[in-house]
């Protein structure tokens, strides 16, 4: 058990929050990490024995999966998107709070989602807004984005869009209203299912992020 | 048309060539080898049954995951096999049904599924394993888990850690001491399966929370697990657990984690998952269930299966074997001698033919054996 741990984090809205989580739980990635102009996408941690890689947020919850990560933090949401049986999301880091739900452009005078059985929803997450439009009778034909969801019903690509909101504002700056929240989202810890059955240095990962998530350190 | 992809295999699908064809037969056979001596009689399954007996008997394996189509003959629908686990079942209700028990069996072949899993992409793999028909004690648990290990080190598998868990644990929790609205069993289940410990207490299970701490190194985890049980409804199970750590002894690094349910759906009290160095997931996994799949009929049994491809991959990979090559005009006799002295021979068929290209490490001359430089 001699090679180092990896620990993925991904880039953007997430990785501010949980830098000082990760620090109270012993993680803290060399000071070349904070360097804006620096273009390496993998670093030393200062407690050595592990290596922090910074990707984006799907793609944290795919190298854990596969084992290559054996540790990450991740948004529930990307967790539930993918629902990969080898991911364990053990500790809720109850940061990065956000929803995930439907908006549809203001006064669209749309037919209610009680009443319909095929919509058109263009989404960054095809696998849950299916599920969860599914559950529902309705089945869901999902054009797959990577960003800007919000111009699809204007455009005419779809009736209604499902992103994540946090206050708000972009929904509101594109003429679209928030009708129903899909899913509660927050940071997670998340391992990989071999990694943790078999290095006893995850359970000891896991067990200082638990402190920290419970207010213990 | 173009013709370009003719020769392409189907996605999940891939041909073993000499060097890994070589690891899989020897591994497989080091695997019933070891099964063999501890008593285990091979069995031969077909490679497709009627879906409705594949799927009948366990709960879990879903014939929607099986390649299926019809049989011109019966008119009924006929499966590709995706475990052989239930084959084995069959055998021992029917052919086998007055044999006396326990009735120890082995099996390995070849199993597909026509859909991969979402990490892994392959669609056929290797499955090699044995089951114990007739009980589902901790005596029958412990033989297996030793087997199994002992299987794991034949095929060349190092770094064994084993996962012991309790799959009937939460059904057996919720009528007891910890009583759970029926609705939210499942919830309390799939949460406590991501280890998702917010989840869980939003899924009404807080009282379950103790048991996602309950898991890590064997000696630890199983004292937190009785320090949960206080009723005593679990006692025996812990009492099982140990006995069977104790069998297993310093053989392989052991975990548990009792709310462990994934890949543990007709499993009855104790399922457990091998891991090995190198291997990415696991290597194989077993436990004890009822062969009817309910928990009211049918006769107990207990088994394991491993799945070595991960293991052959890397044998595959290891140094070329020794061969002599025996030049234009060679004595037959000699090169019968030799291979029964256990040399493998290749021979020359033409004067063009070149030792080292052919990948001989040795060279006949007249009746010795010299290596090549």
């Amino acid at each position: 058990m001699s090679r180092p741990l990896t620990f993925a984090v991904p880039k953007g809205r997430i990785l501010e929050e949980a830098l000082p989580v990760m620090a109270r739980a012993g993680v803290v990635p060399e000071a070349a990490f904070n360097d804006k102009d620096n273009r390496a996408l993998s670093f030393a941690c200062e407690n050595g024995d592990m290596r922090i890689i910074r990707v984006r947020a799907f793609d944290v919850a795919t190298f854990v999966a596969h084992g290559a990560a054996q540790a990450g933090i991740v948004g529930s949401d990307v967790v539930e998107e993918f629902d990969y049986p080898d991911l364990y999301a053990p500790v809720d880091l109850d940061i990065g709070h956000c929803r995930l739900s439907v908006a549809e452009p203001v006064n669209s005078g749309l037919e209610p989602l009680g009443k319909i059985s095929h919509l058109r929803i263009a989404t960054k997450y095809p696998n849950l807004t299916s599920r969860y439009f599914e559950r529902q009778g309705i089945q869901a034909e999902c054009v797959k984005l990577n960003g800007a969801m919000e111009l699809a019903p204007s455009l005419g690509l779809s009736q209604r869009i499902v992103d994540l909101v946090s206050t708000g504002r972009t929904l509101k700056e594109n003429g679209l209203v928030e009708t129903t929240t899909i899913l509660p989202v927050s940071a997670r810890l998340i391992v990989n299912r071999a990694a943790l059955k078999t290095d006893p240095r995850l359970g000891e990962l896991v067990e200082a992020f638990r402190a920290v998530a419970e207010g213990r350190a | 048309m173009s013709d370009i992809d003719r020769d392409l295999l189907p996605e999940g699908l891939e041909d073993r060539l000499p060097q890994s064809a070589a690891a899989a037969t020897r591994i497989m056979r080091a695997i019933l080898d070891v099964m063999d001596a501890h008593g285990y009689d091979r069995v031969r399954p077909p490679l497709i049954e009627f879906e409705k007996s594949l799927a009948a008997r366990m709960a879990g394996i879903q014939p929607r995951r099986m390649f299926r189509f019809i049989d011109p003959v019966s008119l009924r629908t006929l499966a590709l096999r995706s475990d052989i686990t239930p084959q084995v079942g069959r055998i021992a209700e029917t052919g086998l049904a007055a044999a006396p028990r326990p009735l120890r069996l082995a099996y390995a072949g070849p199993v597909a599924t026509i859909k991969a899993d979402a990490l892994d992409p392959k669609r056929e793999r290797l499955q090699v394993g044995a089951e114990l028909i007739g009980s589902d004690g901790v005596a029958a648990a412990a033989e297996v888990v030793a087997m199994a290990i002992d299987a794991a080190k034949a095929a060349g598998a190092t770094g064994i850690s084993v996962d012991f868990t309790l799959p009937d644990l939460v059904d057996t929790l919720a009528t007891s001491i910890l009583p759970l609205d029926p609705q939210a069993i499942d919830a309390v289940r799939r949460e406590l399966d991501s280890k998702d410990a917010g989840g869980l207490k939003a899924a009404g299970g807080e009282s379950y929370l103790p048991l996602l701490y309950a898991a890590g190194p064997f000696e630890s985890a199983i004292e937190k697990l009785a320090q949960i049980d206080v009723g005593g409804v679990l006692a025996s199970r812990i009492a099982g657990l140990r006995e069977i750590a104790a069998r297993v002894g310093g053989a392989a690094r052991l975990t548990l984690d009792p709310t462990e349910r994934h890949g543990f759906e007709y499993q009855s009290w104790f399922g457990f998952t091998i891991y090995a160095d190198g291997v990415r997931g696991l290597l194989g996994r077993g436990g004890t269930y009822r062969i009817s799949g309910d928990a009211e009929g049918g006769e107990p049994a207990t088994g394991f299966s491993l799945y070595p491809d991960p293991l052959i991959d890397v044998a595959a990979n290891g140094t070329a074997r020794e061969a002599v090559f025996l030049p234009l005009g060679y004595d037959p006799a000699v090169a019968a001698q030799l291979r029964s002295g256990g040399w493998r021979t290749i021979a020359a068929l033409s004067d063009i033919d070149e030792a080292k290209a052919l990948g001989c490490t040795h060279i006949l001359d007249g009746t010795s054996v010299h290596p090549l430089s």
